[in-house]
């Protein structure tokens, strides 16, 4: 009997061990789960503890220059806080959303930590970590003007397309529009539909839209033309219409009219893609390239909520044809919106290219300011002396030539319209430019997608731009 | 002498459970800013019980092994903490689940002390363990994906949790009596031996049961429990590898044969595979259970501050989840070492036993106990296919409860019919 039992035992003793080292290897397992895949596993998208816990606690508020809110969190009676929008569409891409099982955009992402009130995610602190959770979140207060936003909002009306409009002093975006836009409280209903959308709509155009610049850009090919002393502001150009580069390229006029002689003022004013195209070609594809470094073309903007890098061509590699084009802004450039303003704002201010900029405080609930943000300077693109020559050709373009549905009485507003030929059809309407001339205050980019000529559809936008900003 | 220092240990070790539930209770509340006055007084009561039966085994004369109850009353703490923090409508019945779990206990122990005789009733054992499960199969009635319950009047019960004893029992009897038979009287079919026809029958027909378990209730879990401590019992019967392979063959073509033919069964398998195919649709528990994990970390997120009832059924299979979420790896690492510790002690218990039935049917309880917690920790951690199994004292629910306390009670008493003898 004794020795049977031993036998059995000698079994059992195997099963033991066998049995028990799974159970140790699994512990292993767990181990590496818990600590090893932990963190991957806590920050993964699909998991909503961290949106969970946001709702928990009442979101700062996002409020405007004037203390106008513009997004806030509303108690339900589960104690839970809803995200509100009193702007909706109006400021939707500049704001964002904060959304429990989509994430969080523009502002609402970007200083999701000052609004949530969860200071301290470290992980390794544990429980700890409750100690520094808060009741409320802190409050974000913009450079937008919501009055001006509204303004800039409706002037676009049902067209595609995005306006900018900053301080050139400090670069303080005052509005920033993309349309079509969409509805921040709707995001849990239309969801499938906003992913979907043909048209985008979730995409902010005014950061991240990329397009040709069209004639905006000869803003900055006469500065560069200027200051490379490749000519002058007395030299007189003939345009005959059209020109023959090579052969292969042909570059006209839009309506094919030829301006005949015409000085640097003149061919800005009338938009003369010969005289730029020329003027692109004479100062060869190394000062070409050169004059988008000045103007920040090859490095981020650093504005809060992110913006799209500008697709610049190999200049080296371009064709004397395809240079002449580039130069008019046509070709595989593209650049966004905000890149545009910084151009008209660089003339504005001197020269100088402030980094563009959208919230001014973070405050904490009972008021106390926790810190502060002010104008930087990205760039010096220019000298003072040749912002100023180019601005005053800019005017010429408001007063007398393509951009005078922009004007608020003579000598006011300095701008430069465009039309960019795309593979989509219509042409993009573009209007870049600021006011008032004396004492810039304002800097603006308008684009609207396929709608035809700048002068005739962008303009008229800029001037109840202008006109919303200095009443 | 030696009787006493082991009661002073296991009255010792008792104090704890109750301390640590008492304290638990207080933090869920601070946390949920509330302080039941009702909820506390059952936890004190509690408390008091835990250390009570202690006494009432000395006053009908039972001297076991003084780590089991310890071991088991911490892990009940640890789940009515839980329960109260997931789910507090369920704190009292859970507590009425745990001491009619302590009960279950004492009794087990007590009637435990005839052990030995009832190898003579195998086949009583083995019929009511049967029925039980047919009863089930024909009856049952689908609760949380588990189509293993019974439901009788206000009654909610899973026969199943009690047939496993039963046939635990009756196999313990029925290869301690054939054990030579099986090791010696074999045939060879290549290099694997074949047991005689007469052994091979009541393999067979736990097999025959455990398909129907996975067909008719699909109960993965259970199926895999009820093959795989038979099949270990066979071997520490026989000592004999071949009828492992046999058996694990035998189970794993039945599974795929169910998964080929029955398509509830296949998404289990599938998730376990690749959760992130689907990770919001079948594969949502297993997902949600690995967040619950993730986010736990080392430290946990403390009582309270996690967001375990984002899991689905969190109270009942995924409780080890919350637990790793809330208490970190420091918890759910401490739950499972408890259970490798209380596994290793019934183990233990088997190999001082006198006779060959009490070394398989202690082997076979502790078998049962150590597959359970590898498939329900196995499965929430995604280390195996998640099958609906209970984490045993911990989950809620009185079937599992009890039933777990009885396993514990016999071999409390089989812990001390061989520590007499020696």
């Amino acid at each position: 009997m004794q020795a049977m039992a031993d036998e059995v035992k000698k079994n059992v003793r195997r099963i033991a061990l066998g049995l028990l080292g799974v159970l140790v290897i699994l512990f292993g397992y767990l181990s590496y789960i818990q600590v090893i895949e932990g963190e991957a596993l806590a920050a993964n998208s699909l998991n909503r503890r961290s949106a969970q816990s946001g709702m928990q606690i009442e979101r700062g508020k996002i409020l405007d220059r004037n203390g106008k809110v513009l997004a806030f969190s509303e108690r339900q009676p589960d104690g839970q806080y809803v995200r509100r929008y009193p702007y909706g569409a109006v400021l939707a891409h500049v704001v964002g959303y904060s959304n429990s099982s989509y994430g969080n955009t523009g502002i609402e992402s970007r200083f999701n930590r000052d609004l949530s009130g969860i200071k301290n995610p470290w992980r390794v602190l544990g429980p700890l970590a409750n100690l520094w959770n808060s009741k409320a979140g802190n409050n974000v207060v913009t450079t937008i003007d919501a009055e001006l936003q509204t303004i800039a909002y409706r002037a676009l009306g049902n067209r595609r397309g995005a306006v900018v409009a900053l301080n050139p002093k400090t670069g303080a975006i005052l509005a920033m529009v993309s349309k079509p836009s969409f509805n921040p409280e709707d995001v849990d209903t239309e969801w499938k539909i906003l992913v979907n959308d043909p048209e985008s709509r979730l995409l902010n155009r005014a950061v991240q839209g990329l397009y040709p610049p069209g004639s905006t850009l000869k803003v900055m090919v006469a500065e560069a033309a200027l200051r490379e002393k490749v000519t002058d502001t007395k030299q007189l150009f003939t345009c005959e219409g059209t020109w023959k580069i090579g052969k292969d390229y042909e570059l006209s006029e839009s309506h094919h009219q030829a301006h005949g002689k015409v000085n640097l003022e003149d061919a800005l004013a009338v938009s003369c893609n010969i005289t730029f195209g020329k003027l692109t070609v004479q100062l060869g594809p190394k000062r070409f390239a050169e004059a988008f470094t000045r103007f920040g073309f090859d490095r981020p903007t650093g504005l809060e909520i992110g913006d799209a890098p500008s697709e610049l061509p190999d200049f080296n590699r371009l064709s004397e044809g395809e240079l002449a084009q580039t130069g008019i802004g046509q070709g595989s450039l593209l650049v966004t919106p905000l890149r545009m303003a910084m151009i008209a704002a660089a003339m504005a201010n001197q020269g100088n290219i402030m980094t563009p900029y959208l919230v001014t405080e973070i405050n904490a609930p009972d008021g106390s300011q926790m810190e502060t943000y002010s104008g930087k300077l990205l760039l010096t693109a220019t000298s003072p002396e040749l912002a100023q020559i180019v601005s005053k050709m800019m005017v010429s373009v408001v007063d007398r030539g393509t951009g005078s549905a922009a004007g608020l009485g003579r000598g006011s507003v300095a701008g430069k319209t465009g039309t960019a030929e795309n593979p989509h059809g219509e042409p993009h309407a573009w209007f870049i430019g600021f006011a008032p001339v004396d004492n810039p205050q304002i800097a603006v980019a308008v684009i609207l997608e396929n709608s035809g000529y700048g002068g005739a559809e962008a303009a008229p936008v800029a001037r109840q731009i202008f006109a919303g900003a200095l009443r | 002498m030696e009787i006493m220092a082991k009661h002073g240990a296991e009255v010792k070790l008792l104090v704890l459970p109750g301390l640590m539930l008492l304290a638990g209770i207080g933090a869920v509340s601070l946390a949920i800013g509330k302080i039941d006055s009702l909820v506390l007084g059952i936890a004190a009561a509690l408390a008091v019980s835990f250390v009570a039966v202690h006494y009432l085994l000395m006053w009908i004369g039972r001297h076991g092994d003084p780590f089991l109850l310890p071991i088991a009353s911490v892990l009940a703490a640890i789940g009515l903490i839980f329960v109260f923090r997931l789910k507090p409508e369920l704190f009292i019945m859970q507590a009425l689940w745990v001491w009619s779990g302590l009960i279950a206990f004492i009794l087990a122990a007590a009637v435990g002390k005839r052990v030995e005789s009832w190898a003579d009733y195998k086949y009583i054992w083995g019929a009511v363990g049967l029925i039980l499960l047919l009863v089930t199969a024909l009856f049952g009635v689908e609760i949380g994906g588990n189509k293993n319950w019974l439901i009788i009047g206000p009654i909610h019960l899973q026969p199943s949790e009690f047939a496993k004893l039963f046939i635990v029992l009756f196999f313990a009897a029925y290869l301690s009596e054939r054990r030579e038979l099986l090791a010696y009287d074999t045939k060879k079919i290549g290099p694997l031996v074949v047991p005689h026809q007469r052994v091979l029958a009541p393999l067979l027909a736990v097999w025959g049961i455990a398909m129907l378990m996975l067909a008719i209730e699909r109960d993965l879990g259970a199926a895999f429990l009820f093959f795989g401590t038979a099949l270990l019992m066979l071997y520490m019967a026989s000592g004999r590898y071949s009828y492992l392979i046999w058996g694990g063959g035998m189970f794993s073509m039945g599974a795929f044969a169910v998964y080929a033919l029955y398509p509830h069964v296949r998404p289990r398998i599938d998730t376990w595979l690749n959760p992130w195919a689907d990770p919001n649709g079948a594969a949502f528990q297993v997902v949600q259970s690995l967040f619950a994990l993730g986010s736990g970390g080392v430290l946990g997120s403390g009582l309270g501050y996690g967001f375990p009832n984002l899991i689905p059924e969190v109270h009942t299979d995924f409780i080890f989840s919350a637990i790793g979420e809330e208490m970190g790896l420091l918890g759910s690492g401490a739950v499972l070492l408890l259970y490798i510790t209380l596994v290793y002690r019934v183990f233990r218990i088997a190999l001082v036993a006198k006779t060959v039935f009490n070394v398989i049917l202690a082997g076979g309880l502790a078998a049962l106990l150590g597959l359970q917690i590898l498939v329900i920790v196995g499965g929430v951690t995604k280390f195996m296919p998640l099958t609906g199994v209970t984490l045993p004292f911990v989950s809620y629910g009185g079937s599992s409860m009890v039933g777990t306390f009885v396993l514990l009670g016999l071999v409390f008493a089989l812990s001390e019919v061989g520590a007499s003898d020696g």
